[in-house]
This record gives C-alpha cells, structure tokens and sequence, in this order.
C-alpha cells in the first residue's frame, strides 16, 4: 500500500514535470534549429542538430540590441520614479495630517483596481498633446501613473508599522522633513523599497499594449513589441522567435529560482499588511 | 489700521474670509503670508474665468461640424471633452482651497482667542513649511495620477455615452456628439447581435476568472502539498521545475504554446499523429468550445507555480503544535488536512484569491497572445467578439482594430460595474477601515 502510494505520487510528480517543461524544451529547440516555421519544427527535441543561426539573425538582422536596450531603459526609469514618487507620497499619506487626506486615499484604493488599459483613448490623446507619443519617456510616464495609486497604498501601509517616536527624535534633533524621510523612514522601508523597486522593474519587460499604441518608429521598438512581431499572423519566425525569448527569460528564470523565497515572503506581506 | 479685536468674532472672521479667499488673514489675523498666497489663488481663478466659461460650454456641445475649414482649424471634440473635464477638476478644486481657506482662518481665529495672541512670523513659517511639505510631496504623485489615471477614466467612462466611432465620427475630421444611453441601448437589447455578443462575453469573463482562479490556485495546493507530505528526497527538484511556468514572462510562454497548439503545423498535433494517438488534428484554438478549455488549461500551466509557493509559505507558517495536538487527539492524516491544514492555508490566501480573481477578469494577456480572442462565432463579423474573447481582449479590439471607441468605452463602463464591488472589499479590508478611521 505504501510503496503504491509512492509509485502514484512519483507517476503525477513525473507528469506534471514533463508537462511542465514541454513548452520550454522546444522552445530551446526552437532557438537553436535550422528553419524558422513552426511547422519545419522537429517533433524530437533538438532532432535537428545545434545551429546558432537565429542568434546570429537577432543581432546582425533586427534592431534586437536596441529593443532590449529601450526595454531596459524603460524599466529602470519606471522602477526609479515609482519608489520615489510612491514613497514620498506614502510618507506625507503616513505622517502628516490635511484636509481631504481621507479622500484622496480612498480614491487611490478605487483607482487600483482599474487597469490602466480601460483608459487607452484618453491616455492616446493626452500623450499626443504633450508631444510624448513615439518617445520612451511617454511610455514611463504611464507606467508610473499607473503604478502610484497601489503602490502607495502598499508603502504606507508598511511606513504606518514604522513607530512615529522614530521620526520625533530626528525632529528634536532639527531635522528637516525631507531628511527624516531619507535618513530615517526609508532606510527602515527598505525590505518593502526592494520590493516595488524589483516587482515595478520585472513589468515593463513583458508589457505590450502600452508600447504598442505609443511607440511607432522601429528604432523605438521594445522586447515585446520586437518578439511579437516575430510570430504575427502574417509571417512565422519562430525560430528567431525562440532565441530572442530565451535570452530574456533566462535573467528571469536564475533571478526567480534564485529570489523565490524572498518574493513570496514579500508578497505575502504586502497582501496582508494593508 | 487699529482693528478692535475684541470686537472680532469668529462669525465676522468667517464671513470675511467667504467674501475673498485669505482677506480674513490679512485683514484680522495678520498673517501676510497665507493670506496673500490664497488671494492669489482667488485671483487666478478669477482671471480665468472666460476660459472656464467657454470650456465648459465645449464641454456640452462637442464642438460643431465646420467643414469648409481646413482640419486642423476644425473643433476637435477629443481635446474638448478632455479639457471639459480638466476644467471642472479645477473648479472642484478652487472651491477646495476655499474651504480650506475658510477653516484655516477659523482655526487660527480660535488659537489666538486661547493664547491671546496672534501667531507670530516663526510659527507661520513653520506652519507653511509642513503644509508645503506636505504640498510637495504629493505633487509629483497627485499630478501623474491625476492626468494619467483619472482623468483618462472619467474620460473613456464619458465617450461611452458619445457617438466616437469609425468611420463618421472620428476627430479631428468630424465631430462627436452626446448620444446618452444609445450605445447601452445597442448592447442590451437595441441589437440583437450585440446583446448576444455581451451575454456571451460577460458570462465567459467571469466564468473565465472563476476557473482561471480556482484551477491554478488548487493545482497549485496540491502539489505544494503533496511536495510536503510525501516526503520524498528529491522534492526540491521538482519544485525546481515547477516554479519554472512563473519565472518565463507570460507573454513569451502563452506564444510559444499558441505556436505548439497550431492546428496542423503545432508540435502537439504532429507529435500526437507520428505517436498514432489520433488521425486528424485536434482544433485545439480553433474550436468555440475546445478552445475555451484549452485557454484555461494553459492557464493552470503558467499559473499553479504562483500558488504553490504561496501555499508552501502559507503552510510552513502554520504552527507545529496545532499538529501535534490533533494527532494526540487521534486525528488521522485526512483530518488534519480537511480540518486544519486546508481552512488556514485558505484564510490566509484569500485576499490574495480575490486579487488573483480581478487579476484574471482583466487578464490581457492569458487571452489575446494564446488566441487573440478567436475563433470567429456567429457574431463576430459585427461585433469581432470571438468565441474566447473576454471583455477587456474585446475592448482592444473596438478600440484599436475597429476604432468604436463608444462601444470600447461602454464596456469599459460595464467593468467598473463589474469591479466595482472587489473595489469596496479592498476598502473594508484595510486596516485603518477596521480601526474606525483612515
């Protein structure tokens, strides 16, 4: 009976893992073939033999150096202004007391639950008002609006665990506001720092509606703007397809395997904490 | 000027500061700084009155259709809807600084009345400093989310009730009218196709959600806890290869199965077909029904790992000595987990269960790079809602493909209704809520 049990859990375990890394292996497969179409694919994982062929295409052929290059930029710049302009207003939401404070917070707590996507035309027509459209800094603009109403939300929550004899102490010693926020509230801050900073880098990578309405030029293009194009209606390259993606996703798959522990801890705490 | 401050009462002080913002403080309560600062406030509004005037006006026409003039020249009923609702933002916050002006005199009006004197230029200073800190700090934050979150919604919540479509009304060539309830008209019941077509996609959205949640969340607790009690060695192995479906960004993994799933060149297919499994393709994205199931089983693929590693951490949290406990009482393993195990690790999880839900209902990107909302159903050559289009895939596709940004935006409309509710339990979930006060 218990060796049956054993055989069971190994057999769903078994499965569940090939299932798991089916996709994955011919993506592989995929990236070092020789064809480009999904149908010249062999059905045998790398049945075809090793060819470099599409990395070669990647970074001779297409712009796959700059898309990643914008992407990063972007993702950096969004990442930067988000844990700045979130925490700052996190600490005045934490620390200070005005009149429509209670208003404004609660509006916040509406506004996160409404992807930003619901408001497209709007975001289309103010972006081209500002002279923002086809430009990279449009793009972060939107990412950080975005990423503010949560985000502060979650930031304040954490700073309002912070004990206010903290901040007092700092004041008696005559330190200015700004300084107390950088000297003492984010230095204690910084597991939930960490946190935004990594989560609202991750999402700009993989983010594709934004870039797609803002930026038009090719030079401009992001990851998945540049990848998607690979694998549209009208052509098929997967091939090519397969190698850009796998140089994306491997930073992700080391930095996930690597920080799973962490994350989830931190999910964890900014989901309750509130 | 020698006031009579004992003469001063709060009334008067009250009623000056009404007549003009900040004239109380310069007049009574001496405080040249404040005061100045909201008369300056008063008199920028005053000033840009007109403006106002005549975008509010817009507001309500939409601008009228001229066109023998050149079309840059013509109304741009986009940008006026736009700034017709920048205007009444700024009004509402006109009437604001009022209020705060008012109550800001009266405070200072009752402290002098306490400590007999007025403030004096080192409290004022500090008093503007926190309030300008205050100020400071948020702008950064207020602006962005202002013009880039709600602004934009009121607006798309606003072309819903708009004619602003392809190929008559579309700016800056034409103009847009107010239509009221028409474009609700059309979807429930105005047109038979477009009803059908809501029905259809609100009922998937949610069923979509509901099983997209539930399969990825118990997937993933089954094999968290089967990892967990099977006790095997090479557990750390397998969870090794399972969190792997969460670290591949979604986008890369839902278009690498849509390759693999291609009805006849797909990877899955041929290999089925060499294996003599089966001798004609499966439609497996090309069927109303098999790709419905198809999308949420690729689903649970890129969404279990998630949950298992939050219900690892969720059960290694739960303590050793509830366990022991039960076990002295008799309780056989089954027992523990149906009356232990499982109701803690879900109190613990359903917050996050509840975002993962709302997470889904807009879940872009499960739908349109696995199938882009197809296959193509009865309706779709006039509404293009395919057969596992959700609302927000089908939204994309009226806005950016069809360009009917009245019905995009009234389905927009329908899930605010939708979210509405999980916004009010976020509300009542917080802490400062439960506590009584904000």
């Amino acid at each position: 009976m218990r060796t049956l049990n054993k055989i069971i859990i190994y057999i769903f375990l078994i499965v569940t893992a090939l299932i798991t890394i089916y996709p994955l292996l011919y993506v592989f497969s995929a990236a070092f073939s020789k064809g480009q179409s999904i149908s010249a694919l062999n059905i045998i994982p790398f049945g075809d033999g090793i060819n470099f062929n599409h990395f070669r295409y990647l970074f001779k052929e297409t712009n796959y150096l700059n898309w990643f290059k914008n992407t990063f930029i972007v993702a950096a710049l969004t990442s930067a202004l988000t844990v700045l302009i979130a925490s700052l207003s996190a600490y005045v939401f934490s620390r200070f007391n005005f009149t429509i404070k209670k208003t404004m917070l609660m509006t916040l707590l509406i506004l996160q639950i409404f992807p930003s996507m619901l408001a497209m035309i709007a975001i289309y027509v103010l972006l081209l008002r500002m002279r923002a459209l086809d430009t990279l800094w449009g793009l972060v603009l939107v990412y950080v609006a975005g990423n503010i109403p949560y985000n502060t939300w979650l930031v304040k929550s954490y700073m309002d665990t912070i004990p206010r004899s903290l901040d007092e102490s700092a004041r008696i010693d005559g330190a200015s506001h700004l300084t107390i926020f950088f000297r003492v509230i984010l230095p204690v801050a910084t597991p939930i720092i960490i946190f935004l900073a990594i989560v609202t880098f991750t999402a700009p990578w993989m983010d594709f509606i934004f870039p797609k309405m803002i930026l038009r030029s090719p030079e401009k293009q992001t990851l998945a703007l540049g990848l998607f194009g690979f694998v549209t209606d009208k052509k098929s390259e997967f091939g090519s397809f397969a190698a850009g993606s796998i140089l994306v996703a491997i930073p992700f798959i080391i930095f996930f395997i690597l920080g799973h522990k962490h994350m989830i801890s931190s999910f964890g705490a900014g989901a309750v904490k509130e | 000027m020698k006031m009579n401050m004992e003469s001063l009462t709060e009334k008067k002080v009250r009623n000056t500061s009404l007549l003009f913002m900040g004239l109380a403080h310069i007049l009574y309560l001496k405080d040249y700084l404040k005061g100045s600062v909201f008369a300056l406030i008063e008199l920028i509004f005053l000033v840009s009155i007109p403006k106002v005037i005549k975008n509010i006006s817009n507001l309500i026409t939409l601008g009228t259709p001229k066109p023998h003039l050149p079309i840059f020249q013509r109304d741009n009923s986009t940008y006026m809807l736009f700034d017709g609702i920048i205007t009444i933002i700024f009004i509402l916050l006109f009437f604001l600084m009022y209020y705060i002006s008012v109550k800001s005199a009266r405070k200072s009006y009752q402290e002098y009345k306490i400590k007999g004197r007025r403030k004096n230029v080192r409290e004022s200073l500090a008093d503007i400093s926190t309030g300008s800190f205050s100020l400071f700090g948020l702008l950064p934050a207020l602006l962005l989310v202002v013009f880039f979150v709600l602004v934009p919604l009121i607006f798309s919540a606003c072309v819903a009730f708009t004619n602003y479509s392809a190929p008559n009304h579309i700016t800056p060539n034409n103009v847009v009218d107010w239509v009221g309830l028409d474009n609700f008209r059309t979807l429930f019941g105005g047109d038979i196709l477009w009803g059908k077509a809501l029905g259809r996609v609100s009922l998937w959205t949610l069923v979509w959600a509901l099983l997209a949640t539930t399969t990825c969340f118990f997937g993933g607790f089954i094999i968290a806890v089967i990892l967990r009690e099977s006790k095997i060695k090479i557990a750390p192995v397998f969870r090794g290869i399972f969190i792997l479906p969460y670290a591949v960004p979604s986008v890369i993994s839902m278009l690498v199965w849509q390759n693999l799933l291609n009805g006849s060149f797909g990877t899955v297919n041929r290999t089925l077909m060499k294996l003599g499994i089966i001798d004609k393709v499966i439609p497996w994205l090309s069927d109303p029904w098999l790709a419905k199931f198809t999308v949420v089983m690729i689903n649970l693929w890129a969404g279990y790992s998630y949950f298992m590693l939050l219900t690892t951490g969720s059960m290694t949290a739960i303590s050793q000595d509830i366990y022991d406990a039960a076990r002295i009482d008799g309780a056989n393993s089954f027992q523990v987990f149906s009356k232990i195990t499982f109701p803690l690790v879900i109190y613990q999880t359903m917050p996050l269960l509840v975002m993962s839900f709302t997470h889904n209902i807009n879940n872009f990107g499960a739908i349109f790079f696995l199938t882009g909302g197809k296959p193509v159903v009865a309706d779709s050559a006039t509404t293009s809602a395919g057969g596992t289009d959700i609302l927000i895939t089908w939204i994309y596709d009226l806005t950016i493909n069809l360009q009917k940004y009245n019905m995009g935006a009234a389905l927009a409309v329908m899930i605010f209704i939708i979210l509405a509710p999980f916004a009010i339990f976020n509300f009542s979930r917080t802490k400062s809520f439960k506590e009584g006060e904000l």
